[in-house]
């Protein structure tokens, strides 16, 4: 009993991210609606931490109806196996099915680079180096051939996408795959690398500096490469209200997503602690 | 003069298709593709009057009177069918039903392997007549699909119960026999006359079985005015190396010498998409009662949200051997809820543990 009182205390604690460090914290709560009745909000955390849910916001393509149907078979799979929240920079790994393997398994570490998808689609990809080669893997989140998906430093960086890393000096994208699991410092706030990366001198795969990349040191280009650059900038896009408006599902909307998924997910996740700290506990 | 030789070469040839190089389909060039305007014994479907100035009173009344004679009537069950009970055979054509294409999710087989189903939400459908064989073959659209073979029986199925203040009295009085409200959506399915269902009769997700293989024919996505590259994969023309002004052109359209003029049929750019297409033997891989969905592995015709007809397939290796429900599926007597979720057996269940190869 006791067991349980705690691990509900902790889930009461705010797990707020860094960008909302500051603003209110607020965990579940229920609060009532016109009619009076008690409606559950889900904490406004949800939708960075699992993005996924949100459907694509191109209109041609919705369907609440068949938005809902997906839902209830990701919270299926998610029943079965542990995606645990992951963001752009933190490293993980990831355990497959694959036939070719000696074991049968196959486990990858790598830094997520990448991740997008909405649904039962939703990937992201992990990058690493491997006997001085470069390699990436995408991943299908929901793909039921993935045995575990493990986050070993859950961390965030400077960027979005840090594709820039294919251009990158390689020990920024390397990572020993023995690596074990990190402990959290801090347990309600994800923290942010502000490093910096270097790059390797030009070819590179991109135009970097018309990206505006925060997480990159100095790139010593010569000036005629920004002067292009400001050139082909569109700066009016910031305040383009309905291009943003378009990209995005309005705030009323994933409110109702995530209160939707928002029980389920705890229990999943309550169930989770107490068999890990059975099992901790046998061990004993 | 192209008679004469050893080969025949006419256009409808097979031998013509070897001879000459261009494999353009000219023969169905005369032949309309698609009106805009329906049929001529259609009624006139939608309210044409403006919105009159009408009291809340009055606005109430009418939807007291609306409500008052459209009273929900109870589900049909198997017992109360008006026919006598039909035994199913081979050769026996079942009614299909109305459907809306909702989007296209991700699924995965047993092997780890990842496919494309449609996702098809079962409207609510309502059988409004049926049309006995003698009598449909005396029909415009009868006569000629049964010229020369013995006619088949029309079941006309509604979808999508509307408001009736949409539509005009004489739209609205086609349901009056039945007594549901206006369906905004109207379909006739050929059935055989053992396949016959009486009027009133709702068709659901249950009407079809578990791995069996559908035909689903919609209407294609319109792309509006095309030119010749996306509406006929033309490669046109080089992007660079001086090309002036043709970069996505069609080139030439004919020689000088043959017949001297451009064929009919010549392809050019023009309107692309809104065509009535049939996706054929798409398998079912699973079935939702409560929500009355079915999901069919393969893509279908049409955009997301738009109108489609599933019936059983016609291709000979994948139809029924043994007896689908018949004439259609009735939830059963005692009261027992069906299964929900049915799933096929070649595909992984999102619930059920991960796949080790």
């Amino acid at each position: 009993m006791a067991i349980v009182e705690h691990l509900a205390s902790l889930l009461r604690k705010p797990i707020e991210t860094s960008d909302e460090a500051g603003e209110r914290s607020v965990s579940t709560q229920k609060t009532e609606d016109e009619s009076g009745n008690t409606v559950i909000v889900a904490p406004p955390e949800f939708r960075f931490m699992y993005p996924e849910f949100l459907p694509d916001p191109a209109p041609e393509t919705r369907n609440r109806l068949r938005e809902k149907l997906e839902r209830m078979d990701m919270l299926q799979r998610r029943s079965v196996i542990e995606i645990p929240e992951f963001y752009t920079g933190s490293i993980m790994a990831v355990t497959v099915a694959d036939a070719n393997s000696p074991n049968k398994f196959a486990r990858f570490v790598g830094i997520c680079i990448q991740r997008g998808g909405s649904g039962l689609r939703a990937w992201f990809i992990l990058r690493n180096v491997v006997d001085k080669q470069g390699v990436e893997i995408l991943y299908e989140m929901y793909c039921p051939l993935i045995q575990k998906i493990e986050v070993l430093r859950l961390e965030r960086r400077l960027d979005e996408s840090l594709l820039y890393l294919r251009d990158a000096l390689p020990e920024y994208s390397t990572f020993p795959l023995n690596m074990e699991q990190e402990r959290r410092l801090n347990n309600s706030v994800v923290p942010i690398n502000p490093i910096k990366v270097k790059l390797r001198p030009r070819p590179w795969l991109e135009r970097w500096e018309r990206q505006n990349l925060q997480g990159v040191e100095d790139l010593n280009l010569p000036q005629r490469f920004y002067d292009k650059a400001e050139k082909v900038a569109k700066p009016w896009e910031k305040y383009d209200l309905m291009l943003h408006y378009r990209k995005t599902i309005p705030a009323e909307e994933q409110e109702k997503i995530f209160a939707e998924v928002h029980s389920q997910l705890q229990q999943q996740e309550l169930k989770r602690k107490l068999r890990r700290r059975r099992g901790f506990d046998n061990e004993q | 003069m192209v008679s004469s030789l050893a080969v025949d070469i006419t256009p409808s040839s097979k031998a013509f298709k070897l001879f000459f190089n261009h494999e353009q389909i000219r023969t169905m060039s005369r032949v309309k593709r698609r009106t805009t305007h329906p049929p001529y014994w259609h009624v006139l479907k939608n309210n044409q009057r403006d919105d009159e100035k009408i009291s809340s009173d009055n606005l109430r009344f009418v939807r007291e009177v609306i409500q008052d004679k459209y009273k929900n009537k109870s589900p049909i069950k198997g017992s109360d069918l008006g026919i006598e009970k039909t035994e199913w055979d081979p050769k026996t054509k079942r009614s299909g039903v109305i459907a809306r294409n909702i989007g296209m999710q991700h699924m995965w087989e047993k092997d780890g392997k990842k496919i494309i189903c449609t996702v098809l939400q079962v409207l609510d459908n309502h059988v409004i007549r049926y049309v006995p064989p003698e009598e449909y073959a005396n029909s415009v659209i009868g006569a000629k699909m049964f010229k020369n073979r013995k006619p088949l029986g029309c079941l006309v199925v509604g979808a999508e119960a509307t408001n009736p203040d949409r539509f005009t009295r004489q739209y609205c009085s086609l349901f009056n026999e039945v007594g549901l409200l206006p369906k905004k959506r109207l379909a006739r399915f050929i059935v055989t006359p053992n396949a016959a269902l009486p009027p009133c009769t709702p068709l659901t997700a249950g009407h079809f079985v578990i791995g069996q293989a559908v035909d689903v024919y919609g209407k294609t996505i319109d792309y509006g005015f095309q030119g010749v590259v996306k509406r006929w994969g033309f490669k046109g023309g080089p992007a660079s190396h001086g090309a002036t002004k043709f970069h996505r052109r069609g080139g030439t359209i004919g020689t000088g010498r043959d017949k001297a003029r451009v064929w009919p049929g010549q392809k050019m750019p023009g309107h692309m998409g809104s065509e009535r297409r049939f996706n054929r033997g798409l398998k079912i891989v699973r079935i939702n009662m409560k929500y009355n969905i079915v999901y069919v592995k393969g893509t279908v015709p049409g955009p997301t949200n738009s109108i489609v007809q599933i019936f059983d397939t016609i291709l000979p290796r994948r139809k029924f051997t043994e007896a689908p429900p018949h004439p259609t599926y009735f939830p059963p007597e005692d009261g027992t809820l069906p299964q929900e979720d049915i799933w096929d057996s070649s595909l992984h269940v999102f619930g059920s543990p991960s796949i080790s190869v």
